[in-house]
């Protein structure tokens, strides 16, 4: 593996029902459906999600209007203000894994409800992933105050840094992510995203 | 000694890790091994010669990443000769006469191939055969594809090195501690695909250490008939100091992996974290130690991308449903070209107990070879049960056989010369398992040793071939009985001394046995109970036929085959659900105006069944099917669409609405066969554009305007937009569907817009997505902004009246 890179250990993520209907555009306050195949699209989704997660931590330069990842410049103004006072970043990418693309396109056939709830199901738990693997470095770097996740294609920050975020994670490699000519990700539930670091200061 | 000799032998020894003593020479983190290597030929040579010092009898050339869809050809090229010229030069600065060889080293492309991602199979080959054909130009002596953590892409590269050159390939793919390749395969699904397909080694390396690789290892073992290797990392990365530093050294290494050579493994090496003296310490520390001779394993075994399974030990299901012989409603979706018919039969058929599928799509005015290519391609995206080609066409079965991702079950070839002619080549090519009928230029003898004698001359022709007996099964031919009082025992005498003589397993289509005969079922369960009585392989037969599924699991339980007779209770209880064909009582009872509401309600609340239920009640009391779509189904369906559009109802339950009311039509349908229960109120062409491969929303358009009494034409994902304009035409469609997710994909929108816009312009366009806004809309020329799925059925229905 390329040095620096580090894979988290993610373990099994907990199903959350709520925030899978919410991923299916439920919101809190509305009742589920009676029928709605929950129950089953669990069944079928248990097993199926592998979470996986790779990183990499960068010191961050500025250099004029660009920003220096370490992996990549940008002159994103958004990704710029979300990492005010930062000097260091992460770099991750995390993914529930190909079964589950594989199980998604089963339902889909099946029906469009149990499509949607597959759907709902893996972003919860790529979703869930991510927050895991952000407690973990949180834990990892106890001195440092990590940031919100900032991800390629978010605001100004340009899709096409994720070719950058491939080659420097090694992705296909170390999680089994790759990149479609569309720059879309495959597996689909995965993400990619940088968290800023800056010293916690005492108070 | 010739290097496949040299292989077969072992041990054999490759070289260690690359990356990290390249860095350490001044490579840096992001930079590209294969592009620093040519302006640092030195360096590589330096360190490949210090493993050939260590040991080594083959190194791999630096060439990991090249790629076509990396580099521009002229640079693939440049690159690999470079790299080849590298490591020729390290071996020739030994000068003790021992032989030592170059092995031009192919990495994953980095993209992943369809269905799972986008890339195209072929296009996998063609950019694999590039760099084989450069590395057979520069003198590599064999292909080593390594690290490959898909089976599919594992296989594309392979078939490209045995297409493009006559150089020894080796294999070696990438698994995770589960013992599972990152797209699932397992290390006897990857084996029998890959062996059938003629690598000349396979094996495993990277991602862990060898004693975490050590079961993955004793699995190929015990699977190959061919040499396996092994290139494990120096354990698991650490980080020591801002270093990644690997927690296993050359002591350990050597300990973990000698044992593995006492047990067969036969070709060794390193990767992520080893150095010259890994290799050097497992070399000297195996020093006088022989692996046993590999051993030529007698099983039949076929193979899907994640599961293998072996023919001839425990009787299998194989599902005979994808067959439009007969059956008027797959028929007509194979003409249609309607795919999720018939992957909806897949998995129908999977969760019935199906254990392998056969696939036929032969009828007539379809293109079948092409018809058949997609089916095999589209249907191992659903389902991980291995396929049975099923075909007479023998480019169909090229075709097939192309494209599927394991060892396939081939159905069939028979004893006609010509025949034999045609599939024998596509087998020794491609691999599989054969179905050999026993019927020749003469027919099908009346005896049973008129078809021993076909089979026997069927074992013949294929041993011409280099295909074994292990990789032949025989049918015998089910015919009816109801024209001939003896053909079923002719079968069954046939099976039984096929079995015994030849020792090769044996399918049959068991329902052929009862054709022109009442209660067909009766006969067919007990000629399926004597047939594997008599050492049936595999029954190919309709697993959602519960008096021949009975028969199938009361056989292995009655046999030692299920064990506290599990198989058989599950059956049992699952018996009420399979008889559920039959009106449920229920719901009867009520005045026609509470059913009627009921109806109502039941849609509204999204009740699938219950809807249906009420339905069929409804219908069956007289009411007007055409009154239930018009009083009860479309009110419902406008009470929730406004419910959304006020956004009191929310997606989830306005798909199950939308599901209910096509449960209650489906209901209609069935019972209105030949009236026009519902006029269709004009084609919609719809589809994910080029580049996109997200259709959630896609499919949720389709079912509310399906439900709104538009038919759809549904495209599919990443389709071009020569593909919409084409259905645009074709069906003279009024209106047209486009979605895409992501801003990349909005120019291939765009371009869809024009194109059609441009050759039909009768065609309204409406677009929606996540990233569209009406602004944007308007700006790609789209006659329409859905914003959700309700309001595409109001642009659509809105289209129809400026129409009319």
């Amino acid at each position: 593996m390329k040095e620096g890179l580090r894979l988290a250990e993610l373990g099994e993520i907990p199903f959350d029902e709520k925030e899978i209907l919410r991923y299916a555009m439920l919101p809190s306050f509305a009742p589920a459906p009676e029928e709605l195949p929950m129950k089953e699209c669990l069944a079928a989704a248990k097993g199926a999600v592998q979470c996986r997660a790779v990183w990499c931590r960068y010191p961050l330069k500025r250099d004029g209007e660009e920003l220096d990842l370490g992996f990549a410049r940008t002159t994103s103004r958004g990704l710029k203000e979300h990492l005010e006072g930062c000097d260091e970043i992460i770099l991750f990418a995390c993914t529930a894994g190909a079964e589950m693309d594989r199980r998604i396109g089963r339902a889909k056939l099946q029906s469009p409800a149990k499509g949607l709830l597959m759907h709902a199901i893996g972003a919860q738990q790529v979703e869930s992933g991510c927050d895991r693997l952000c407690r973990q470095l949180a834990e990892q770097f106890p001195d440092k105050q990590l940031t919100d996740r900032y991800s390629p294609g978010y605001g100004d920050l340009p899709l096409e840094m994720q070719k950058d975020v491939m080659t420097a994670l090694d992705c296909g490699r170390t999680v089994g992510i790759t990149l479609t000519d569309s720059l879309l990700m495959t597996p689909s539930k995965s993400v990619t995203a940088i968290i800023g670091m800056k010293e916690r200061k005492s108070e | 000694m010739n290097l496949k000799e040299l292989l077969q032998k072992g041990p054999f020894f490759l070289d260690g890790g690359m990356g990290t003593l390249l860095q350490a020479r001044g490579l840096k983190p992001g930079e590209a091994p294969e592009k620093w290597g040519m302006t640092h030929p030195d360096v590589i040579t330096d360190i490949q010669r210090s493993y050939y010092e260590a040991g080594t009898d083959m190194v791999l050339t630096n060439t990991f990443g090249v790629h076509p869809l990396r580099y521009s050809l002229s640079e693939c090229e440049e690159m690999v000769r470079t790299a080849i010229g590298c490591a020729d030069k390290a071996r020739k600065a030994i000068a003790d006469g021992k032989e030592r060889f170059v092995a031009l080293d192919i990495g994953p492309c980095g993209r992943l191939l369809k269905p799972l991602g986008n890339l195209d199979f072929e296009e996998a080959v063609q950019g694999f055969a590039e760099v084989v054909r450069f590395g057979v130009k520069y003198g590599a002596d064999c292909v080593f594809i390594e690290t490959m953590n898909d089976g599919a892409e594992a296989r594309a590269a392979l078939l490209a090195a045995k297409e493009n050159s006559d150089l020894p390939v080796l294999v070696s793919c990438a698994y995770g501690a589960d013992g599972k390749l990152m797209t699932g395969g397992t290390p006897e699904s990857v084996v029998a695909m890959l062996e059938s397909l003629g690598a000349d080694a396979v094996g495993v390396n990277c991602s862990l250490g060898p004693d975490a690789l050590a079961p993955i290892v004793e699995r190929y073992l015990a699977a190959a008939s061919i040499p396996v290797l092994m290139k494990p990392n120096a354990g698991l990365p650490q980080e020591k100091d801002g270093k990644t530093v690997y927690n296993v050294g050359p002591e350990e290494f050597s300990a973990d992996i000698v044992p593995l050579i006492e047990k067969g493994l036969r070709i060794i090496g390193g990767c992520c974290g080893t150095t010259p003296d890994f290799i050097r310490a497992v070399k000297n520390a195996s020093a006088g130690r022989v692996p046993p001779a590999v051993e030529k394993k007698e099983k039949t075994i076929i193979a899907s991308r994640g599961h293998a399974i072996e023919l001839g030990k425990d009787p299998v299901i194989i599902g005979e449903r994808i067959n439009p012989t007969g059956k008027k409603r797959l028929r007509k979706a194979l003409e249609e070209g309607d795919m999720a018919y018939v992957l909806n039969e897949a998995i129908v058929q999977e969760e019935h107990g199906a254990e392998v599928l056969d696939v036929n799509v032969g009828t007539p005015g379809v293109d079948e070879p092409a018809l058949l290519e997609q089916a095999v391609q589209e249907l191992q995206a659903v389902t991980d049960l291995p396929l049975q080609l099923d075909t007479s066409d023998p480019e169909a079965m090229r075709r097939a056989l192309r494209v599927y991702n394991g060892k396939a079950l081939i159905n069939s070839v028979n004893g006609k010369q010509e025949v034999m002619d045609a599939i024998f080549p596509l087998v020794k090519k491609y691999g599989g398992a054969v179905v050999a009928l026993t019927l020749d230029e003469d027919g099908i003898p009346g005896t049973a040793e008129g078809r021993l004698a076909i089979a026997e001359k069927i074992l013949k022709e294929a041993a011409k071939y280099g295909i074994g007996p292990k990789d032949i099964l025989f049918d015998t031919l089910t015919m009816t009985v109801s024209t001939d009082g003896n053909a079923a025992k002719v079968t069954l005498d046939a099976l039984k001394m096929i079995r015994e003589k030849t020792g090769c397993g044996t399918v049959l289509g068991v329902s052929n046995v009862s054709f022109g005969l009442p209660v067909r079922e009766v006969l067919g369960s007990v000629f399926l109970t004597l047939a594997l009585e008599n050492g049936l392989s595999g029954a190919i037969m309709n697993p959602l036929n519960e008096r021949m599924m009975g028969a199938m699991i009361s056989f292995r339980t009655l046999t030692g085959r299920d064990e506290n007779c599990a198989a058989y209770i599950q059956y049992a209880n699952d018996l009420p659900t399979m008889q559920a064909v039959t009106p449920a009582a229920g719901a009867a009872g009520g005045a026609k105006e509470t059913e009627a509401k009921g109806l109502r309600r039941a849609v509204v609340k999204g009740l699938c069944k219950e809807a249906a239920n009420l339905t069929r009640t409804a219908l069956e009391e007289g009411r007007d099917s055409l009154d239930l779509v018009k009083e009860e189904i479309i009110p419902a369906l406008d009470e929730v669409g406004q419910g959304f559009e006020a956004k009191k109802i929310f997606l989830p339950q306005l798909m199950m609405s939308a599901e209910a009311a096509e449960a209650a039509v489906a209901e209609i349908k069935k019972k209105a066969a030949n009236q026009d229960a519902q006029a269709s109120k004009g084609i919609v062409v719809l589809a994910t554009v080029k580049g996109d491969i997200h259709d959630i929303g896609k499919n949720i358009v389709k079912l509310l305007l399906e439900n709104y009494g538009f038919t759809v034409a549904d495209l599919g994902k990443d389709v071009p937009p020569e593909t919409v304009l084409e259905a645009v035409e074709r069906l003279h469609a009024p209106i047209c569907g486009l979605s895409a997710l992501m801003t990349t994909t909005v120019p291939a929108m765009a371009e869809t817009v024009k194109l059609v816009h441009e050759k039909a312009p009768w065609c309204k366009v409406m677009v929606g997505g996540a990233v569209l806004t009406e602004e944007y809309a308007r700006e790609i020329g789209a006659d329409g902004y859905g914003k959700d799925a309700m309001a595409s059925v109001r642009l659509a229905e809105r289209y129809m009246q400026e129409q009319a």
